[in-house]
């Protein structure tokens, strides 16, 4: 699939939502945790690290808005402006500490700079309302409603997705699957791998920094739990349900878990189970996600549509990486 | 007493629990070459196993045996149904398998046990203080530090002095020579993976009297098993030993001086060592 098609599909997505859901903010927090899945999968699909701290950045995220808006009473843009910029900050120096190490110490660190982070915001209480969180963010006069907030949210989620297609179809990301698909080989051929890895890890932490202070402004909270592992978890679950090494699947990845959280959570409390097995399916059995689940039934659709062997059929593999 | 010697002879004990609770992580690491997320969620198992146990009347000692023996089932049956197929596959693949497999065990729990916290007496056998001159310190806590000193003399006996032991430690140099030599390690991999499940479980349940049980405590268990393994060295016996002690002592020294900072005190003492050794203290430069 070209970057057009790609970006168009997104376009339709966008504008789908709100015929599609009847609540702006649930339109608005599938959006919101694509763009946090969507910086995860840079990192997980395109680099090949896995990350367990990008609810750090979240967090950071969260907690810079609420301040910026609370606090210093900064024009909206400018508060965002901050939390990308912490949520980047935030990045360099968790990656400076887990970028040294490779393979499961690099997860393991992730994870324990997660908790890291928790325990800061948890003692931190001046700054972060510790375990009551920030409360009373406000929103301007012109998105005062759901939907226009949603517009709004919609606006910047097709821009970062389009930088995210530029970035992943440049040079640059062209090098970080070298590096995902064989780490050995990238550094052999010159590739300084620990600057690059720390550069997405950057780019990561930036946009899922920005996602926090969307939810921030939306929910009118910074809770604490916006740092908590299960944030964490959350964006990383919704990532590789939705399939990695392809954009559109963690925005699918979204909208699947944040509707299936709406619906089910009012039915049984303890839904999470049933994601744990849903989770537990995708890595034994159909490793490609929802993502790679729609690929195959669209080839196959089109293979019986045409009922003549086609010379050059898309196979259930094909399709764009 | 000197409340310095106290809160040293304290962390002392908790630094053994971390490490009974970490030792099975890292041997589990050696041998599979993967990290198992869902070693807190055994934890978190073994913990409440006990705390059910307990409730139907049944002594301690009982529950100290029962709990990590199911959960040790649970993880072998685990290991040869789940993630046996996996092993082909590509490494994060056996993690996030693990990870909803901690989702699953938490809210099972939750669905058992409920969402409260519980808390736990030590046996009547273990309550109270002991005296000795000036010295004054409780029954559960000493008896802690004892049966955990034993444990980990019997894991060291098992794997530096079995056969089962060497299988193991040469399975971790070489999975493809061990095999070659005619040793079916895979059948192995299972024995170790439902071992390291019930050293977990078994540090739940020593943990019981002193921390209680409650439904996300296995989240906060993983990250401490995963700093002392970091801190220590992966796949070393002695790398969790002294991880889990230097941990416990740091943790409860900090919790003396700011109790708020105890918790953060552990991802410091991380941190540092990280920065003046990158590998461990006892790990070696991959």
């Amino acid at each position: 699939m070209n970057r057009k098609t790609t970006l168009l599909l997104a376009l339709v997505l966008v504008l789908m939502l709100p015929l599609a859901l009847r609540s702006g903010s649930l339109a608005s927090e599938v959006l919101i945790y694509a763009l946090a899945a969507l910086a995860c999968n840079l990192l997980l699909g395109y680099t090949g690290l896995l990350s367990f701290g990008q609810g750090i950045f979240f967090g950071l995220g969260s907690y810079t808005v609420a301040l910026l808006l609370t606090r210093l009473a900064l024009p909206t843009p400018l508060a965002l402006a901050g939390a990308i910029a912490v949520g980047a900050a935030g990045a360099a120096l968790v990656g400076a500490m887990a970028i040294r190490q490779r393979g499961a110490y690099f997860v393991m660190l992730t994870l324990a700079a997660a908790q890291m982070f928790y325990f800061i915001a948890y003692t931190a209480t001046g700054l972060t309302g510790g375990d009551n969180g920030l409360l009373d963010i406000p929103r301007p006069a012109s998105m005062d409603t759901p939907w226009k907030y949603y517009a709004f949210v919609a606006v910047i989620f097709m821009v970062v997705f389009w930088l995210l297609l530029r970035v992943t179809d440049s040079l640059f990301g062209r090098t970080l699957l070298a590096i995902r698909d064989n780490e050995a080989r990238a550094t052999a051929l010159g590739y300084d791998i620990k600057r690059f890895k720390l550069q997405v890890f950057v780019i990561s932490g930036a946009i899922t920094g920005l996602a926090g202070g969307l939810h921030a402004m939306m929910t009118g909270i910074a809770p604490l739990s916006n740092m908590e592992y299960h944030t964490s978890e959350m964006i990383l679950v919704i990532t590789v349900i939705g399939g990695t090494g392809n954009l559109l699947a963690s925005v699918l990845g979204a909208a699947f878990y944040i509707l299936l959280a709406d619906w089910l959570s009012t039915l049984w409390p303890r839904w999470l189970l049933l994601l744990g097995v849903l989770l537990i399916v995708v890595s034994t059995g159909m490793q490609r996600g929802l993502w790679g689940l729609c690929e195959a039934v669209v080839s196959r659709a089109a293979r019986l549509i045409r009922r003549r062997p086609a010379g050059t059929a898309i196979d259930a593999d094909g399709g764009s990486t | 007493m000197s409340v310095y010697l106290l809160q040293t002879i304290n962390g002392i004990g908790i630094g053994m629990l971390y490490f009974v609770l970490a030792v099975g992580l890292s041997i589990v690491f050696g041998l599979l070459r993967f990290v198992n997320f869902a070693h807190g969620a055994f934890y978190l198992l073994g913990a409440y196993l006990g705390f059910q146990l307990l409730a139907w009347g049944l002594d301690f000692g009982i529950a100290l045996f029962v709990a990590p023996l199911i959960a040790g089932a649970l993880g072998w049956a685990t290991e040869r149904l789940l993630l046996h197929r996996l092993y082909a596959k590509a490494h994060e693949f056996h993690i996030l398998v693990t990870v909803g497999l901690a989702l699953v065990i938490q809210e099972a729990v939750i669905v058992f046990w409920g969402p409260l916290g519980n808390t736990v007496q030590p046996p009547e056998w273990l309550q109270g203080v002991v005296i000795w001159g000036q010295f004054v310190y409780p029954k559960y806590r000493l008896f802690v530090i004892a049966f955990t000193a034993v444990l980990a003399g019997l894991l060291w006996w098992l794997l530096e002095g079995t056969r089962l032991g060497s299988i193991v430690r040469a399975g971790s140099e070489s999975t493809e020579m061990v095999s070659l030599l005619g040793i079916d390690v895979f059948r192995i991999f299972g024995i170790v993976f439902g071992l390291g499940a019930a050293t977990a479980a078994l540090a739940g349940v020593l943990a019981l009297p002193i921390r209680g049980a409650e439904p996300f405590m296995g989240v906060e268990a993983l990250a401490v098993a995963f700093v002392i393994v970091v801190i220590g060295g992966l796949g070393s016996f002695g790398g969790a030993l002294v991880g889990g002690l230097m941990i416990g002592v740091m943790q409860s020294l900090m919790s003396t001086l700011w109790p708020p900072g105890a918790s953060l005190m552990i991802y410091i003492t991380m941190a540092a060592v990280l920065l003046l050794r990158p590998h461990g203290l006892l790990g070696r430069p991959a």
